[in-house]
């Protein structure tokens, strides 16, 4: 069981590993497009994809589709986290209340709504309204279930504690629910930030006029490749970044 | 001469981690010591002496930096366990197993033939008291009868030597008593060479032939103590003077050692903390 | 309060199932009221209706082969994703370097957001059954290897001390202890899978379908019959629902001893 397992150096052999997987990944896919003939048309060259970026990013293309995505997932994060939350407080008032509708929210929310999306584009159309109905229902799910994890459970000696002192019903919430319940929900505000995005970029993809899934798809329906891979890395990164950030500040948000 | 002594332990010493490095602990420091076939030996000392290092030692499950161990004359390399068997401080019993299936399980493991397992099992969990609750999870039962199923479980694979680990460490004090008549009782029917580590200073003396008293860490044997009173112990020994001369005696022994023992690990804290 | 009302309210409040049943049925109400009499019937449309008209999606040409298809992706895409899952995440969890190594590279790939090479999928596999299996069992996969993996490393020591102790061979220790304890992950894990790819599959039937439920849901979407799109996707719900059924009620028997 002992054994040279610890210290700095498995570290090292294991990012070798690591970096070696990636860079034996790319020289792969150049070697790919080069010199073993694969089909341009379903793996393009990296350098011309690079390209393409450049492209892209400098000709400003992606702003148009950037923005629309972007309002979609704003809008309904934002809608997502003011009905999730309020609900979730008002539910976790009271034990009988979790008891129904916990078990009701987790039911729904364990098959995939967005199997719901024709429903809404017949409903709203295929603009942007559907796309953030859609990632506002698929997101008030795990936020819901987080603010009653968050305050439904709060330890009951802390609020017995603070009850015997003579704390009020404002107070007890201020100093004794709220920071109690913090760390759940945000823990519950990161994945509904998370599964939103995902839902706008599916919901885009799938029944869309703009956006930048729907762009991926138009590049995809044109065979054009290089622009394709370019997209999509963007996308990649972009919601990578996104869910960077709003990781760091639920970690943040907990550290206090 | 040497079918008298069941365990041999010769100048042992051992450290954990390598002399520079920050977790290097010397744990044992030239020990020595023999236990006779048939008694129940105590080691008891200060946290962190080294006791438990010395028992893994003695079973075959650590290999000593220097120094041997011999068991029943043969060197002691690896587990053995068809000559000795182990009882934890806790949780060593599989939680997805039944009571009756982990007791199945160690003589498996050992290579007891299909045929003659049940018995053994049924006879094991009798003995300890746990006949009704042989289909039972470990996750339903409380500690005391935790530790009486990895009793019992040891017990089956019939070895000639227990090693036990503080094995009522987790337990609260009643459930010690209880467990230590029980135990005592047990143990006067069979013959088998036990070597018992505890923190508590009543349990050593009720249940022990002889106690080895550890000293600080690095430990080493400060002096074996013998308790002169025939098995099973009876209940009404722990209130006579005898035993309570006994512990007063363990404890004079042991006192500066805790104390020792105690600074040390302040001393560690603070460093760490710095 | 007459006796009746207050029969009623302790029923309600000793089984919370009971209330929850009312609130669906309020739901459902409410979803009849609007679509009735308040909404657009090119929207919307009222559950009874959405009952009756069933048989008449059944009976569209082409409807029940796509569920039986949408139903067989489904299960080719879960046998799969359990299968190598399990393979990989056993070699990856039991060999402290490989999992050191090659688990941030799995997590990467587990968090990235692969709607976005959905057309990539269709590119290479093609439009039928094979390009909806492969992408659910993409995101089928992860959550065994992850959750096996957790399983393993989360094996207590003192466990294994033990079974060395009584004399088990390397082999004893994988079957007797490795295994049992892993499994409660490993089911935990395939409930994930399921949820995966089921999300994965019929986001690719969505995405593009010939023959497939995608080309029914479109099909209703553009002839604005909201009551057999209802009726459709109503389907495909309740598939959902009794496979999550499944998996979840094999994890719970299957973990009987795993306290808290």
């Amino acid at each position: 069981m002992a054994g040279r397992s610890g210290g700095r150096g498995w570290s090292l052999g294991s990012r070798a590993v690591q970096a070696a997987f990636l860079i034996m990944l790319v020289v792969l896919w150049y070697l790919a497009t080069t010199r073993w003939r694969v089909n341009p048309l379903l793996l393009p060259n990296p350098v011309a994809v690079l390209r393409e970026l450049g492209d892209i990013l400098r000709s400003g293309e992606f702003v148009d589709d950037l923005r629309i995505t972007l309002t979609e997932l704003a809008i309904a994060f934002a809608l997502a986290t003011a009905g999730g939350i309020v609900t979730g407080y008002v539910i976790s008032r009271a034990a009988y209340l979790i008891r129904v509708f916990e078990p009701l929210f987790a039911g729904i929310y364990s098959i995939p709504i967005i199997l719901f999306l024709p429903l809404y584009v017949l409903f709203f159309g295929l603009g942007p309204a559907s796309k953030i109905a859609l990632g506002a229902t698929i997101g008030f799910f795990p936020i819901v279930l987080n603010t009653i994890a968050g305050f439904g459970y709060v330890e009951r000696m802390l609020i017995v504690a603070a009850r015997s002192m003579g704390a009020s019903d404002y107070q007890l919430f201020r100093y004794v629910l709220l920071p109690a319940a913090l760390p759940v929900i945000l823990t519950g505000l990161r994945m509904g930030f998370t599964i939103v995005l995902l839902s706008i970029i599916g919901s885009e993809t799938i029944a869309s006029l703009a956006g930048l899934g729907h762009r991926i798809v138009h590049l995809a329906e044109g065979m054009d490749m290089a622009r394709m891979f370019a997209y999509i890395a963007f996308v990649v990164v972009i919601a990578v970044v996104l869910n960077m950030i709003v990781s760091t500040l639920e970690a943040r948000g907990k550290r206090q | 001469m040497t079918d008298d002594i069941a365990i041999r332990v010769r100048g042992v010493s051992h450290h954990f981690g390598e002399a520079d490095e920050a977790r290097h602990v010397r744990a044992l420091l030239d020990t020595s010591l023999d236990v006779a076939r048939g008694e129940l030996l105590c080691l008891i000392g200060p946290s962190g002496c080294g006791k438990s290092t010395l028992l893994n030692v003695m079973g075959g499950l650590l290999e000593p930096t220097t120094g041997n161990v011999e068991i029943g004359g043969k060197p002691a390399r690896g587990p053995m366990p068809r000559d000795i068997a182990f009882v934890f401080q806790e949780n060593a019993l599989f939680p997805w197993n039944t009571v009756f299936e982990n007791v199945m399980l160690g003589m498996l493991f050992q290579g007891v033939a299909k045929a003659e397992r049940e018995t053994r099992a049924r006879r094991s969990l009798e003995a300890v008291g746990l006949a009704g609750f042989t289909e039972h999870y470990p996750g339903q039962l409380s500690g005391g009868m935790r530790q009486r199923a990895a009793l019992a479980r040891a017990l089956s694979l019939e070895t000639g030597i227990l090693l036990m680990d503080e094995p009522f460490g987790a337990l609260d004090e009643q459930t010690r008593m209880i467990l230590g008549e029980d135990l005592s009782v047990l143990l006067a029917r069979t013959e088998k060479t036990i070597v018992f580590v505890t923190h508590s200073l009543g349990e050593a003396v009720f249940l022990a032939d002889r106690v080895a008293v550890f000293s600080a860490r690095p430990g080493t044997v400060k002096q074996v103590i013998s308790v002169n009173e025939p098995h099973p112990r009876k209940p009404e020994f722990a209130t006579s003077e005898k035993f309570t001369a006994l512990r007063n005696q363990l404890y004079a022994l042991l006192h500066d050692e805790i104390r020792k023992a105690v600074s040390q690990t302040a001393s560690a804290t603070a460093d760490g903390a710095a | 309060m007459t006796a009746g009302a207050l029969d009623i309210k302790r029923i309600l409040l000793r089984h919370p199932g009971v209330a929850r049943l009312g609130v669906i049925v309020f739901l459902f109400i409410a979803w009849e009221i609007a679509a009735r009499w308040f909404v657009d019937p090119m929207f919307l449309s009222p559950p009874s209706r959405v009952v009756a008209s069933l048989h008449r999606v059944w009976q569209t040409p082409g409807v029940p082969a796509a569920l039986h298809i949408t139903l067989w992706e489904l299960g080719i895409a879960f046998a799969l994703s359990v299968i190598i899952g399990l393979v990989v995440g056993l070699a990856v969890g039991l060999q402290p370097f490989a999992r050191r190594s090659t688990l941030p590279i799995i997590l990467l790939l587990y968090g990235t957001p692969q709607i976005t090479i959905l057309p990539l999928f269709i590119l290479y596999f093609g439009i039928g059954p094979a390009s909806k299996i492969a992408f659910g069992v993409s995101h089928g996969i992860f959550p065994i290897i992850v959750t096996i993996v957790a399983g393993v490393q989360n094996l207590k020591p003192i466990l294994l001390v033990s079974a060395r102790s009584m004399g088990a061979s390397r082999w004893h220790v994988l079957r007797y202890v490795v295994f049992p304890h892993m499994i409660p992950s490993f089911f935990a894990g395939m409930r994930l899978a399921m949820t995966g790819v089921l999300l994965g599959v019929l986001l690719a039937e969505l995405y593009v379908s010939t023959a497939g439920i995608g080309h029914f849901t479109t099909l209703f979407t553009q002839a604005f019959d909201p009551t057999k799109l209802l009726g459709l996707v109503a389907i495909l719900a309740a598939m959902a629902i009794v496979l999550n059924e499944v998996v979840r009620r094999a994890e719970v028997k299957f973990s009987r001893w795993h306290t808290n």
